[in-house]
């Protein structure tokens, strides 16, 4: 997976591991980042600026609601996150033209920001292998 | 300390800033469900129309500085057309696509993740510095490089020191020199002068800005003036002239979208924890438009929207009129302060705050009217209670009594 110079995991998701508690960290999205990333429009994983189609990935609450938590991704980021370790097995991606970005309201439960993909293109099911052959 | 507490949104209850996100909210929606071919159809007569400026303008500068009788006038129209074709793309088209405007479109050419637009910095560093940093971080001290764009002190907040007495020169520098200082823009002076840069970052952006300035520099000054043969002389000063004419137009539009008066300052404990509505009224308070006719508004990226802008910055610009409509409305039902005015009056009150605040805050006024004392209770007001607003000066004023030391 291709991570910004000086990280190990994905740019929105901090150091990939809570080194606290020895966890896997992508369960944890630094809420700075990815307004960054939302804003700047730049991939979550890699923090380079996005390109056509952007890729979102969420579990299938997220994708049937198409509003997702983790920030905007390349195409092969979001595949390359699928298959990281501590990622969701459930999570799916889909990919779009354009995105919303939705800060949370006073009476929102769930107090993360959240992306609403426009133009929507497709998805995939779950992470595809990739061949270095 | 919320965005709320901001004086000038004290008479407002906790519902009815949130209602009034709500009712942003909802203006939002209704220009996404309508949004489709007539503004698509727009973006590309513009595009069109921009492109065609841009040929012409170089047209008739390798053209018609051939011939003794029209080589001057070939030499002003020719520059003309180009300073247009610049303006227009910068403002217009460049600022805006890069924000994201017309990606709903799924078009490969004007989307944001491509476009690389007509001017010293480099696209990618722009997304950043803009559209990150300062419409994130909109008016907040410290944090939003636009306040002053570390050259210039802008808020009577910041501390003087006696390099500031050089605002005026240093001002009419950045007017000129525009597209420099906005391509130094995301290199964040502030921070290599603490020492706080990291220098690889730095290097990676230098580089940028030198392969996008080296660029730019044998466009406008080799490439166009060498195929010009012996009139290169004539196309260096019209390419000149249109980019310093670019420069000037941007540098006015720019100043005047935060800081006439009544466009205020925030501090970093304002904007912890902020809901969308408060985030929604940080960006009409921050901003400030200005008034004139269509075509002034397409030449200035429909920035003279800049409330607008910053309420919705990834809607198209061309709805921006339409929301405008809206929005003042709005801000009159909740007497919140919508600063415009005419642009040479906005402009002026932004040149007066830099002179002003060359020289230490004990020898100047404030020229931010006293705000009415608030209630602190957050209880819902009735008319007679509401201060008024100050129209004289299209708005109120600042939120801190610091700003007027």
């Amino acid at each position: 997976m291709r991570t910004p110079r000086g990280m190990e995991g994905p740019f929105a998701w901090g150091d990939a591991t809570d080194r606290a508690t020895g966890l896997d960290g992508l369960e944890r999205l630094e809420r700075r980042r990815v307004t960054q990333c939302a804003l700047s429009r730049v991939c979550g994983v890699c923090a380079e600026p996005l390109g056509r189609p952007i890729a979102f990935v969420g579990d299938a609450r997220e994708v049937g609601r198409n509003a997702f938590h983790a920030p905007p991704l390349h195409l092969d980021c979001a595949r390359d996150l699928l298959a990281y370790p501590g990622a969701d097995p459930g999570w799916q991606v889909i990919t779009a033209g354009a995105y919303e970005f939705v800060r949370p309201g006073r009476d929102d439960t769930d107090r993360r920001p959240a992306f609403v993909p426009v133009a929507l293109l497709g998805g995939s099911s779950g992470p595809q292998p990739t061949s270095t052959d | 300390m919320a965005i709320s507490d901001v004086t000038e949104y004290l008479h407002l209850t906790e519902e009815e800033v949130e209602q009034i996100g709500r009712e942003l909210d909802q203006i939002r929606q209704e220009v996404e469900d309508s949004r489709g071919a007539a503004d698509a159809a727009y973006i590309n007569r513009m595009i069109k129309v921009q492109r065609g400026l841009a040929a012409a303008g170089r047209a008739t500068l390798l053209v018609g500085t051939q011939f003794r009788r029209t080589r001057v006038p070939a030499a002003v129209l020719g520059g003309g057309l180009l300073a247009v074709a610049k303006i227009l793309e910068n403002m217009e088209i460049g600022h805006n696509v890069m924000h994201g405007q017309w990606d709903w479109m799924n078009d490969p050419e004007i989307h944001s993740s491509n476009w690389e637009w007509d001017t010293a910095q480099p696209a990618e560093q722009w997304k950043h510095s803009h559209n990150y940093v300062h419409h994130q971080f909109t008016n907040v001290l410290g944090y939003d490089n636009d306040i002053g764009y570390g050259i210039l002190r802008m808020a009577r907040e910041q501390r003087w020191s006696p390099a500031n007495l050089g605002q005026p020169l240093y001002n009419s520098l950045l007017a000129l020199l525009f597209e420099w200082g906005v391509a130094l823009h995301d290199l964040d002076i502030e921070r290599i002068r603490k020492g706080e840069k990291d220098p690889r970052e730095m290097k990676r952006q230098l580089g940028q800005i030198w392969r996008k300035g080296r660029n730019q520099v044998l466009k406008d000054y080799v490439v166009y003036p060498v195929l010009a043969g012996p009139r290169w002389r004539t196309v260096v000063a019209a390419d000149l002239a249109a980019n310093i004419t670019r420069n000037l137009w941007s540098y006015v539009i720019i100043f005047c979208g935060h800081f006439p008066d009544g466009a205020v300052h925030f501090t970093e404990e304002e904007i912890e924890d902020e809901t969308r509505a408060e985030w929604y009224l940080r960006q009409v308070l921050g901003a400030a438009n200005f008034e004139g006719g269509p075509l002034l508004h397409v030449l200035s990226g429909n920035l003279g929207f800049q409330i607008e802008h910053h309420l919705f910055p990834d809607l198209p610009s061309n709805r921006y009129a339409e929301i405008s409509e809206r929005v003042r409305a709005l801000c009159e039902k909740y007497d919140i302060p919508y600063t415009t005015g005419p642009l040479h009056r906005q402009y002026g009150q932004a040149l007066r705050t830099i002179l002003k605040l060359s020289v230490p805050n004990s020898w100047t006024s404030s020229d931010q009217p006293e705000p009415p004392t608030p209630s602190r209770d957050r209880r819902r007001r009735g008319d007679a209670e509401r201060p008024s607003r100050r129209r004289e000066l299209g708005g109120w004023s600042r939120s801190s009594s610091l700003a007027r030391g």
